[in-house]
């Protein structure tokens, strides 16, 4: 199959049953619901199961017993909804399972509307549930990527036996681009009979398995969120993913931006290298773990007089970026927070503002 | 050479699968009509999409003096199915050429069965745009489905095709050409006619037209992501 | 001379953590009487609830999952429908069912989700420390309503099994009791009648037990037992709600 024409929310229901996942669970909500639509369609002719819950709630834990059993299972949802499915991804985490979670954010706080926005990163990377608890969380910037980053997930979330986030916003979802879906991505489950609840019979095994996330005993308990501990450290070795744009030139100040917001700054950074003023980007592909490192390398170069992390959201992965750049280089915020996406002559302007 | 001129006048609602480009042709016909004098109105009736409708439009189509049915100005941006009034006004009086975008599949056009009353008793035509690059509309079996569920949900009829063969910036003339080949096939299966194809300006001088016997209307993009311009009209 | 009672093969031997006078031993019991004698033990998947029963997964010797509160029956829904092979049945108290997790219970039942769903109803909240449920009885004393349950307030207790069994969809609905020697045989049929339709692939199985919590309630075992008898059963009727032959 050559390329085709896609929405992102069709192109991400696509990449996972060319990732293998036939499974999906999900509850409608703008901007994100033609992905079940699609699946809807979908998913039958494939022989997979597709079903509509009573609630992102209840949907949340569809996807945690359908997990438990050892099968690849996902569900997408948008930022009020990803909200209600937090307690139940609190106890994948708990019960170290694998499953995919897509959040195509729009604006909020509360129902906020239905435009795009980026405001679910600090949920997405530092509370996504209560307890000790982290996501990797992949942020596509185009609905190629968001295809890719969604079939890579899994693998990632059987890695690590913790959900995934794929963090896109509603353009992501709604815009339409051309998409492959690149065979080397289709990957095989592994055999998950150590720990699934899929019956001794299914495993030929007369030693039963249990899943669970009580821990009574403080001192088990402590030693089970450092064995996760463990686990989020590892992805912080092995896992961090960025892009940088025109960081080979003696750029004067650094932007950091992901998702759609990034493609502004892109269309912004061309331009501003057309009047003389360098600029360069890293994009973080993964939001956690931050590419902290890269970040904090290229705001040392000595050309570099200044910091900027642009997203569509008050202000919250520049907490990230001041923590990267560990005050050797001014940080600060540009955004909007209402559902706009900044165009790039805003973008310009405000560069010009910190040189 | 000059491509031949589009014959439309009367209602003309574009109908089509999802994603297959209806609004961006919508834009585009009305102001390709627009400048060869004919009276034009708009109405947008996607009820099913949230982002890229033709109210995105809205300015540019009012200030070529092309007449707009939208919902009102404060619900523009509502996650809300709103059929305005002016819709049913708009098909008992649709002046010399009143075109109604709806949105996408047999969802989108299920709306035009609610204005049954409205369209009772009177001539339209109803065009299905086919973007051969995209899924589901890949074959002429595909098209055929598409356009027996849109005829069902909408409870009315389909008169005719438009090809819309397009990867929006990834395009090549060999793809304007293959999807020309393609539509031509669905019409010749279905029997019914070819109204035009499209072409973005950019990729139009680079387009044999000797090879199409249809009109081809010149597409200036104007539903961009925020990073891209428009096309000037 | 082979033994005459033995403990089934699907019990673990372990001490429960269960009070003197609680039914959720008996209870137990029965169900893992009827998985030996179905012979489904290696392909059952059990989900314990958040309440008194959380520890559950200890006393039985087969796949087993804790759920978050109330949402066991969305758990359920999830094994069964990606390994339909598979026998899953819940374990729910009346806090966990009736209160948080009405929603999910209401809508696998409709959807005629085939798995078994065994609810216990003691009328009070256990686990917490003897709050009010929603099917604690009027006038009942519990650590949240101290001047009994005033129902002009917090309304009539919630007959779960009558109000899912006004489902339209086919459903076995049955509330059961093994509050004496008499009623356990006929419990245990229940028990075994809706694994049987679980088997069967017929439909959603639900058998409520009416049960005691002797310590929360403040009373002797034996007078634990004869207040439920007195106190619930006029208001909690025994026998079968619905069946899916009726449907």
């Amino acid at each position: 199959m050559g390329k085709v024409l896609m929405k992102g929310n069709e192109a991400i229901g696509e990449a996972a049953i060319r990732a293998g996942c036939l499974n999906y669970f999900a509850y409608p909500i703008t901007p994100q619901s033609e992905v079940a639509e699609y699946l809807s369609r979908r998913l039958p002719e494939a022989g997979g199961v597709f079903l509509q819950g009573e609630s992102e709630v209840a949907v949340s834990y569809m996807i945690l017993g359908a997990a438990a059993v050892g099968e690849r299972v996902f569900t997408t949802s948008s930022s009020p909804g990803i909200s209600l499915m937090s307690e139940g991804i609190s106890y994948m985490v708990g019960m170290e399972l694998p499953a995919v979670f897509v959040n195509i954010m729009r604006g909020g706080p509360g129902l906020g509307g239905i435009l795009p926005s980026q405001a679910d990163y600090l949920q997405a990377t530092k509370g996504i549930g209560h307890g000790d608890c982290r996501l990797l969380a992949l942020a596509p910037a185009s609905v190629q990527e968001a295809a890719e980053m969604v079939m890579m997930a899994f693998p990632l979330a059987e890695k690590y036996k913790n959900p995934v986030i794929v963090l896109g916003d509603g353009l992501i979802g709604q815009m339409m681009e051309p998409v492959e879906f690149p065979d080397h991505l289709a990957t095989e489950p592994p055999n998950k009979d150590d720990w699934a609840v899929n019956g001794m019979d299914t495993r030929n095994s007369s030693r039963r398995n249990l899943l669970r996330s009580l821990y009574l005993d403080p001192e088990v308990l402590n030693q089970h969120n450092l064995n996760l501990r463990q686990k989020y450290e590892r992805m912080k070795k092995e896992e961090i993913r960025f892009e940088a744009y025109n960081t080979e030139t003696d750029y004067k100040a650094l932007i950091v931006s992901y998702g759609t917001m990034s493609r502004v700054c892109r269309t912004a950074i061309d331009q501003l290298k057309a009047q003389g003023l360098e600029v360069g980007m890293i994009r973080p592909q993964t939001v956690f773990p931050f590419p902290e490192g890269a970040i904090e390398e290229a705001a040392e170069k000595e050309s570099c007089e200044a910091v900027a992390s642009i997203e569509m959201s008050m202000g919250q992965m520049v907490e990230d970026v001041q923590r990267s750049v560990k005050g050797k280089r001014p940080v600060s915020w540009f955004g909007k927070c209402g559902g706009e996406v900044p165009t790039p002559e805003e973008v310009i302007e405000f560069v010009k503002t910190i040189v | 050479m000059k491509t031949k001129s589009i014959q439309l006048e009367g209602i003309v609602i574009i109908a089509g699968n999802y994603g297959s480009g209806k609004t961006e042709i919508s834009i585009n016909l009305a102001i390709d009509r627009k400048n060869a004098g004919v009276a034009v109105r708009v109405a947008d009736l996607d009820l099913v999409n949230p982002y890229f409708r033709t109210r995105e439009a809205r300015q540019l189509l009012s200030k070529l003096g092309i007449e707009l049915a939208l919902p009102p100005d404060e619900l523009l941006q509502a996650d809300l199915p709103i059929l305005s009034p002016l819709i049913s006004g708009m098909i008992r009086q649709p002046g010399q050429l009143a075109l109604i975008d709806v949105g996408g599949d047999d969802a989108g056009a299920t709306v035009l069965a609610t204005l049954a009353d409205a369209f009772a008793g009177r001539d339209y035509q109803m065009l299905q745009v086919v973007n051969p690059l995209r899924p589901n509309s890949d074959t002429i079996s595909g098209c055929l489905n598409i356009r027996n569920e849109i005829e069902a949900a909408a409870k009315m009829t389909i008169s005719g095709i438009v090809g819309n063969a397009n990867l929006i910036d990834e395009t090549t003339p060999e793809d304007i050409i293959r999807g020309y080949d393609f539509v031509k096939q669905l019409s010749d299966e279905s029997g019914l006619p070819l109204h035009f194809i499209t072409a973005s300006v950019a990729l139009l001088p680079e387009i044999n037209l000797n090879r199409i016997a249809c009109p081809v209307l010149a597409i200036r993009r104007q539903l961009v992501p925020p990073w891209k311009k428009a096309d000037k009209i | 001379m082979g033994k005459t009672f033995q403990k089934p093969e699907a019990l673990a031997d372990q001490v429960t953590h269960y009070c003197p006078g609680c039914t959720h031993g008996v209870i137990h019991r029965l169900i893992a009487e009827v998985i030996d004698e179905l012979g489904i033990r290696g392909r059952t998947v059990g989900v314990a609830p958040v309440g008194c029963a959380v520890l559950m997964y200890n006393y039985f010797t087969f796949d087993f999952m804790e759920a978050s509160h109330g949402r066991a029956p969305a758990q359920a829904t999830g094994l069964k429908r990606v390994r339909p092979d598979l026998v899953v049945f819940t374990y729910q108290g009346d806090g966990d069912l009736a209160s948080i997790g009405m929603a999910e219970i209401v809508h696998a039942a409709n959807r005629g989700e085939k798995f078994t769903t065994i609810f216990v109803n003691n009328a009070v909240y256990g686990m917490t420390g003897g709050q009010m449920a929603p099917t604690t009885m009027p006038g009942q004393r519990t650590t949240t309503s101290p001047f009994g349950r005033k129902v002009e307030e917090v309304g009539m207790p919630i007959r779960v099994s009558e109000l899912l069994a006004s489902l339209a969809t086919p459903g076995y609905i049955t509330r059961q009791t093994v509050l004496k020697p008499k009623y356990i045989n006929r419990a245990k049929k229940a028990v075994k009648k809706a694994f049987q339709y679980q088997l069967d692939n017929t439909c959603f199985s639900f058998v409520e037990f009416v049960s005691t919590c002797p310590t929360n309630w403040g009373l002797t075992p034996v007078e634990a037992i004869k207040w439920a008898e007195e106190k619930m059963l006029p208001y909690y009727p025994l026998g079968e709600m619905k069946t899916p032959e009726e449907a």
